[in-house]
C-alpha cells in the first residue's frame, strides 16, 4: 500500500477526531480480530477510504435484558464511543438514544425508508400473546421486527435470544419465543441473518462483523454470506470448540480436574470437565478472545462453561454442573440420562435373576430342558442337511 | 447339553479369535468410555481417550473381518450332521427357521417345557447377535460426530444437527454403549446358565459332544442325552 | 388537561411507556407499563437450584451480579449453608464493581442528556472551561479534543445516538455555562472508559460482564491469586480515584442549576432496603447498608424490614393468576387483553410492602443508612446536603434531586469501601484462609434471598424438593418502582412520583422522563 493511501486515510479518520495512534492500533485489533494476519492491516486501512458517509444502524431490543447493549459497551478496541460517533450512525437503540418516546421511533422510522442500512437485534423475538408479550411505541415486538426487517441490508441478531430465542425459548417457552431467523423465515422475509450466540454476546464478535461490513466490504459483495455456516454463524468465530482452545487443555489430557469447588484441584486451575464443562460442545473463540477488554473469561475465574453460545442452550446444557443434559420425561420430569439407564439396567438385572431362579427351578441350569419330539419338518431339515 | 453342536467346526479358530477380540475391545471400551463420561480416577484422561480411540478401531476392524469371514469360512452346522455350511447361515435367520420364534420365546417364558429342535443358534440369538451389527456402526457414527478431528464432517454434521447438537449425540452414544452392556449381560446369561460347554469352545476351543440323532430325529447319543 | 405519552422511554434497561396526565403545566396523574412479560420463573421449575443461578440472572443485563446472588442466598437459605468468610468479601467486591459500574452509567450514559445538551456544549471556550473545571474541583479532560471531535461528528451530519434529541429543550438549566456542558461531554466519554474498567473486576472475578458465572449456592468459584488480587485492587483504586475526583465533584456542580428538582418526584415517600454488602452476621440489619423500612409519613424513622409483609397484586397487570399473595405462594400465568389505563395496563406487578406501595433503590438504602447511622453515609450525606444549601434537613432527598444525588453519593461509599474489602480479603488470603466453598448435601428447603440490586431491592425466593426447583419467584427493584396500580388503585412509586411534575412542553415533557429515569428503571 503507497504512503500517500495511508496519509489520505489518516486525514480522513483525522477529521473524525481519530488520532494516528488510535488509527493503526485499531487496524491491527482488527485483522487480530478477523484472524487475519498482519499484512493485512493495509488492506482494511484502504478499505476505509470507501466509507465517507457513516453507515446507519438500528439496534432493536426485542424480548432482551439489555445485557447484550451493556455487553457492547465493553468492546475494547474500537470502543463503545468510537462505535456510535465514528464508525456507525446508530440513529436508534433504546437504551442509549438520546430521543425518546415518538421523536426516537422517527429517527429510526428515517432509517427505514431508505434501504440498505444494518438492523441489529438484541433479545428474542416474541410471539406470545399474538406479539403482546413485548410492546413498544404501542405495536407489538413482532410489527416492529417485520416493519424494520426487510429494508435492512443485514441483521445482526446478537447474543443466544435472538438467534434462537435464547433462555427465553426454554423449556416450557411460557412466552412463545424465537429466534430473528426463524421468524423472519416464518413470514417470508429474505434478508440475511449473521447469528451472534452467546449471553450476553461478546461485544468483539460485533465489532469484526461492522469491521467485515464496513471494511471489508464484504456485505456489498455478498462474501460475508460465505462466512457463516449453517447457522449463520460466523466460521471464524464459532468454528472451533471451546475445548480446542482451553488453556486447561493440558490438565484434561493430563487428567488433572477439580471434582469439587472449594478444592485444591480448583486453586491448582486444573480441568472443570467433571463438574460439568460444556467446552467440549460449545462452539465459540471465547478462550482466544476473552470478555470485557480481554480481562478474563469464565473458565479463567473457575467457572465450567455452561455453553451459553450453544443453540438451545439452557435446555441443552442444564443442569449446568452436571455432565448431561436433563431429559424430560413426561410425569417424571428433568431427569439425568444416567439415572434413566441405571433404572433400565436395575430392571433387566433384576429381570436375568428372576429367570435364573426360574431356570433352576425347573431344573434347566445342569444341561437345559430336554429336547422336543422332532417335528416332520425337522426330520427333514436332517435329512435334506439345512436349518442352519 | 442341550446342544447340538459344541465341536470345533461350529467355531473355526478365527471366530474364536474375533469372539476375544470382541469381547476385549468392549470391554476396553465401556471402561475407557465411562472414565471419559465421568474421569472416576484423576490421571488417565489421555490414557483412556487413546483407549478408546484404539479399541475403536480395532473393534471396526475386527467386525469387517468378521463379515467377511462370514461369506468365506465354513461354520454353520446342519442339525443332525457335522457338515458345515458358509458361516452367513448362521446368522440370517433361514427360511426353515420359520415357525419358531414363538416356540422359543414360550421356552423362555417357561410356557414350554422342551427345549426346541434347532442348529446352532435359535432364532432369537440369530436376531440379537445380527443386532449388534447396525450397534456397533451407530456406535462409531455417533462417536465420531462427538470426536474432534472427524466432528466437523459434512455427514457426521448432517446427523448432530438433526438429533439437536453435540450434546444429544452424546447422549445417544452413551445409550449405546449401554445397550452393548446389556446384550452382553444377556448374551452372557443365556450361554451360561444351561451350562457352560458354549463358553468352553468359544474362549478355549474346547470341544464338547452334542447329541446325536437317529435316522427319526430320535436322541440317541451324545453328552446330557 | 393533555395526555402526554412517551413510548418508549428510552435510556433505560427494559421497554417502559410513561403515560402522563397535565393540568396547567403540572402532572397530575401518571400510568407506567412495563412491557416485556418472559416468564423465568416458569422457566426455573424442575431444574437445579445451581441452574437458577446462572439462569435468573439473565432477568437483568445490567444487574445481573445481583440476580445472581439473590438466587444463590435464596438456595442457601433454602439448604442451610453458610459459606466461608472469603466467598462473603468476594461476593462484595463483585457486588461493589456492579454498583460502581451501574451508577457510572446510569448518571453519564442514561440520566446525565437530561441535564446536559451536547449542543450547548458546542458554545464553550476552551480556557474557561479548564478554568471551570478547576474551580469545580472535578476532573480535567483534554477538553480542546473533546470539543474538536464533537464539532467533528455534529457537522458530519449524521448524529447516531442524538439523533432528534430533544436540543435546546427549555427545561434545560438556561443558567448552566457551556463550559459545565461540555465538562459532562468529555465526562461522558471518560464514563464509558471507566464503566468498562468496573465491568473488568467483574470479569476477573466473575469470568464475564453481564452474566457472571462463580458465585453458585456455596460460595464462589473463584480462587484469588496474587496476579488477581492485583488487578482487582488497581481496578478499584483507579474507579474510586475517579468517583472521587470527577463523578462526585459533577454531581455537586450540576445539582445546582437544577434545585427546583428538590421540589418534586419524591412520590409516596415510603421505602425499603433489604440490606446491602453482607458482614459476619447473617442479619439483614447487620449489613454495610442495613436494611429498613421508612415510611415519611410516619415520621423520618427505620423499622427493620420484615419479608412477611411483602405481597404481589395483578389487578392492573396483564396476569390471571392469584393476587394478592406472598411472592413464597407466588404464580405467574401471563394473559393479555389491552392497554387500557382504567384496566389492565403492564406486564407489572404491583408488589405492596404492609399495603404500601414501596420505593426502592438507592435513596432508600441511603436513608435507611442514615437513619441508621451508618457512618460513612451520614458523612457524606450531609456534606452533599450542606453543598446544597439544605444542611439538616435529609428531608429533602425525597425528590428527584434527591434520588439522583443519593446514587452518586452511594458510588462514593461503595468504592471507599471496595478498597477496605480488597484489603480484607488480602489480609484473608495472607492469614492462610484458603476456604472459598461450603459443600452440601441437603436437597430440600425453602427459603429467600433478599438483597439489593444497583436500583433496588430484590427478592428471590425458592422452594427446593428433591433437589430440584418446586417454585420460584422473583420481585426485582423494577417490580416496586415500576408497580402497576394495585387493588384500591393506589399508584405505583414511579407513578407516584411523576405527579407534582411541572411539564413545561407538554408534547416533549422532559421533566417527566427524568423522574422516570430517575429510579433507573
Amino acid at each position: 500500500m503507497a504512503h500517500e493511501d495511508h496519509d489520505a486515510i489518516y486525514d480522513l479518520l483525522a477529521a473524525r477526531g481519530v488520532s494516528r495512534r488510535d488509527f493503526l492500533a485499531y487496524c491491527g485489533s482488527i485483522a487480530a480480530l478477523l484472524g487475519l494476519s498482519e499484512a493485512y492491516v493495509p488492506q482494511i486501512a484502504a478499505a476505509v477510504n470507501r466509507g465517507a458517509r457513516l453507515k446507519p444502524a438500528i439496534w432493536l431490543n426485542g424480548g432482551a435484558c439489555t445485557g447484550c447493549t451493556e455487553a457492547i459497551a465493553q468492546a475494547d478496541s474500537p470502543d463503545v464511543a468510537t462505535i456510535v460517533l465514528e464508525i456507525l450512525s446508530l440513529d436508534f437503540i433504546e437504551t442509549l438514544s438520546m430521543a425518546q418516546g415518538e421523536d426516537a421511533l422517527a429517527a429510526a422510522e428515517a432509517v427505514f425508508e431508505e434501504p440498505g442500512y444494518i438492523l441489529i437485534y438484541e433479545g428474542s423475538v416474541m410471539k406470545g400473546f399474538d406479539g403482546n408479550a413485548l410492546r413498544i411505541g404501542g405495536i407489538t415486538g413482532l410489527e416492529e421486527l417485520e416493519h424494520a426487517a426487510p429494508n435492512a441490508a443485514a441483521i445482526v441478531a446478537v447474543g443466544s435470544c435472538a438467534v434462537d430465542g435464547g433462555f427465553v425459548m426454554a423449556r416450557p417457552n411460557p412466552a412463545d419465543a424465537t429466534g430473528v431467523s426463524m421468524y423472519l423465515q416464518e413470514k417470508g422475509i429474505d434478508t440475511p441473518v449473521v447469528n451472534l450466540p452467546t449471553c450476553p454476546v461478546n461485544p468483539e464478535w460485533v465489532v469484526a462483523i461492522l469491521v467485515d461490513v464496513l471494511l471489508l466490504g464484504t456485505l456489498e459483495t455478498g462474501a460475508i454470506l460465505d462466512k457463516l455456516d449453517r447457522h449463520g454463524r460466523p466460521k471464524y468465530i464459532f468454528g472451533q470448540t471451546i475445548h480446542d482452545n482451553c488453556p486447561r487443555r493440558g490438565h484434561f489430557e493430563n487428567g488433572n480436574f477439580v471434582y469439587e469447588f472449594g478444592t485444591e484441584q480448583e486453586a491448582l486451575g486444573y480441568c472443570l470437565y467433571p463438574v460439568g464443562c460444556k467446552g467440549p460442545q460449545t462452539y465459540t473463540n471465547c478462550p482466544i478472545v476473552r470478555w470485557n477488554r480481554r480481562a478474563s473469561w469464565c473458565v479463567e475465574a473457575g467457572s465450567p462453561c455452561i455453553g451459553c453460545g450453544s443453540l438451545d442452550w439452557v435446555d441443552v446444557g442444564a443442569p449446568f454442573l452436571n455432565r448431561h443434559r436433563d431429559l424430560p420425561l413426561p410425569e417424571v420430569g428433568n431427569t439425568q440420562p444416567n439415572t434413566i439407564a441405571g433404572v433400565v439396567a436395575g430392571i433387566a438385572a433384576a429381570g436375568l435373576a428372576v429367570h435364573a431362579v426360574g431356570m433352576k427351578a425347573t431344573g434347566r441350569t445342569s444341561g437345559g430342558a430336554p429336547y422336543e419330539e422332532m417335528k416332520e419338518r425337522d426330520k427333514k431339515r436332517m435329512k435334506k442337511g439345512g436349518g442352519e | 447339553m442341550a446342544h447340538p453342536a459344541h465341536y470345533r467346526e461350529a467355531h473355526p479358530f478365527i471366530f474364536v479369535m474375533t469372539h476375544w477380540i470382541n469381547l476385549v475391545s468392549i470391554v476396553a471400551l465401556t471402561i475407557s468410555g465411562f472414565y471419559i463420561h465421568y474421569p472416576f480416577l484423576p490421571g488417565l484422561m489421555s490414557v483412556m481417550r487413546g483407549m478408546h480411540f484404539f479399541f475403536m478401531f480395532v473393534l471396526l476392524i475386527n467386525l469387517a473381518v468378521r463379515i467377511i469371514g462370514a461369506f468365506t469360512v465354513k461354520s454353520a452346522t446342519r442339525l443332525g450332521t457335522r457338515e458345515v455350511d458358509t458361516d452367513i447361515k448362521n446368522w440370517l435367520p433361514q427360511k426353515l427357521n420359520r415357525g419358531q420364534m414363538w416356540p422359543w420365546l414360550k421356552y423362555y417364558l417357561f410356557l414350554k417345557k422342551e427345549h426346541p429342535i434347532g442348529a446352532k443358534y435359535g432364532v432369537l440369538q440369530k436376531i440379537a447377535y445380527l443386532f449388534t451389527i447396525p450397534l456397533t456402526l451407530a456406535a462409531a457414527y455417533t462417536g465420531f460426530a462427538i470426536w474432534g478431528p472427524t466432528m466437523d464432517w459434512g455427514f457426521l454434521i448432517a446427523g448432530t444437527d438433526a438429533v439437536g447438537g453435540p450434546m444429544a449425540m452424546r447422549i445417544i452414544h452413551y445409550y449405546i454403549m449401554w445397550g452393548f452392556i446389556l446384550f452382553t449381560a444377556i448374551h452372557i446369561y443365556l450361554a451360561n446358565i444351561e451350562g457352560t460347554d458354549p463358553s468352553k469352545l468359544i474362549f478355549k476351543w474346547e470341544e464338547t459332544e452334542g447329541l446325536q440323532f437317529d435316522a427319526e430325529g430320535r436322541v440317541v447319543g451324545g453328552k446330557g442325552h | 388537561m393533555a395526555r402526554a405519552v412517551v413510548d418508549p422511554l428510552t435510556r433505560i434497561e427494559g421497554h417502559l411507556r410513561v403515560e402522563v396526565e397535565v393540568n396547567d403545566g403540572v402532572v397530575t396523574d401518571a400510568w407506567v407499563s412495563g412491557g416485556l412479560y418472559r416468564g423465568m420463573e416458569t422457566i426455573l421449575l424442575d431444574r437445579r437450584p445451581s441452574d437458577a443461578f446462572y439462569v435468573s440472572q439473565r432477568i437483568c443485563g445490567v444487574c445481573p451480579v445481583s440476580h445472581g446472588h439473590a438466587s444463590t442466598m435464596s438456595t442457601e437459605d433454602a439448604l442451610g449453608i453458610t459459606i466461608p468468610n472469603n466467598a462473603r468479601i468476594i461476593r462484595n467486591l463483585i457486588e461493589a464493581a456492579q454498583y460502581i459500574h451501574s451508577h457510572i452509567l446510569w448518571f453519564y450514559a442514561l440520566a446525565a442528556l437530561d441535564y446536559v445538551d451536547p449542543v450547548k456544549a458546542l458554545e464553550a471556550d476552551i480556557a474557561d472551561t479548564y478554568a471551570l473545571a478547576q474551580a469545580a474541583g472535578t476532573g480535567v479532560s483534554d477538553f480542546g479534543a473533546v470539543a474538536q471531535r464533537l464539532q467533528t461528528f455534529v457537522d458530519g451530519g449524521q448524529l447516531s445516538i442524538f439523533t432528534n434529541g430533544w436540543f435546546g429543550h427549555p427545561a434545560y438549566a438556561q443558567d448552566m455555562p457551556a463550559e459545565l456542558h461540555l465538562i459532562a461531554v468529555a465526562h461522558y466519554l471518560e464514563a464509558l472508559e471507566m464503566q468498562a474498567v468496573a465491568a473488568e473486576i467483574i470479569a476477573i472475578i466473575g469470568g464475564k460482564f453481564p452474566h457472571f458465572m462463580t458465585s453458585v449456592p456455596g460460595g464462589t468459584t473463584f480462587v484469588p491469586t496474587e496476579q488477581k488480587l492485583d488487578d482487582i485492587l488497581f481496578r478499584f483504586m483507579r474507579l474510586n480515584d475517579w468517583v472521587t475526583n470527577t463523578m462526585i465533584p459533577d454531581t455537586l456542580a450540576i445539582a445546582p442549576f437544577y434545585a427546583g428538582a428538590l421540589e418534586y418526584g419524591g412520590g409516596h415517600g415510603n421505602f425499603l432496603s433489604w440490606g446491602m454488602f453482607n458482614t459476619e452476621s447473617p442479619e439483614m440489619t447487620d449489613r454495610y447498608m442495613p436494611g429498613g423500612v421508612v415510611m415519611t409519613g410516619r415520621g423520618l424513622t427505620v423499622e427493620d424490614p420484615d419479608p412477611a409483609q411483602v405481597v404481589e397484586f395483578v389487578e392492573h397487570a396483564w396476569y390471571d393468576s392469584p393476587t394478592g399473595l406472598h411472592p413464597s405462594e407466588g404464580e405467574t400465568n401471563g394473559m393479555f387483553d389491552e392497554y387500557n389505563t382504567d384496566n389492565r395496563y403492564s406486564w407489572n406487578k404491583a408488589p405492596r410492602y404492609d399495603g404500601e406501595s414501596i420505593e426502592a433503590g438507592p435513596l432508600s438504602r441511603m436513608l435507611v443508612s442514615y437513619l441508621r447511622g451508618v457512618q460513612p453515609v451520614q458523612e457524606i450525606v450531609d456534606g452533599a446536603l450542606a453543598a446544597l444549601g439544605a444542611a439538616g434537613r435529609p428531608e429533602v432527598l425525597v425528590s428527584l434531586l434527591g434520588r439522583i444525588a443519593a446514587r452518586n453519593l452511594e458510588t462514593k461509599v461503595v468504592a471507599d469501601w471496595s478498597l477496605e474489602w480488597c484489603n480484607e480479603l488480602i489480609e484473608a488470603v495472607a492469614g492462610g484462609d484458603s476456604s472459598y466453598f461450603q459443600p452440601h448435601s441437603v436437597d430440600q428447603g425453602a427459603g429467600a434471598g433478599l438483597w439489593e440490586a444497583p436500583r433496588g431491592a430484590l427478592g428471590h425466593w425458592i422452594d427446593i424438593q428433591s433437589g430440584k426447583i418446586a417454585r420460584y419467584q422473583v420481585v426485582t427493584p423494577s417490580t416496586w418502582n415500576v408497580s402497576s396500580r394495585d387493588a384500591e388503585g393506589i399508584r405505583g412509586p414511579m407513578e407516584e412520583a411523576l405527579v407534582g411534575t411541572p411539564v413545561i412542553d407538554v408534547e416533549r415533557p422532559l421533566e417527566a422522563c427524568r423522574v422516570a429515569r430517575s429510579f433507573d428503571p
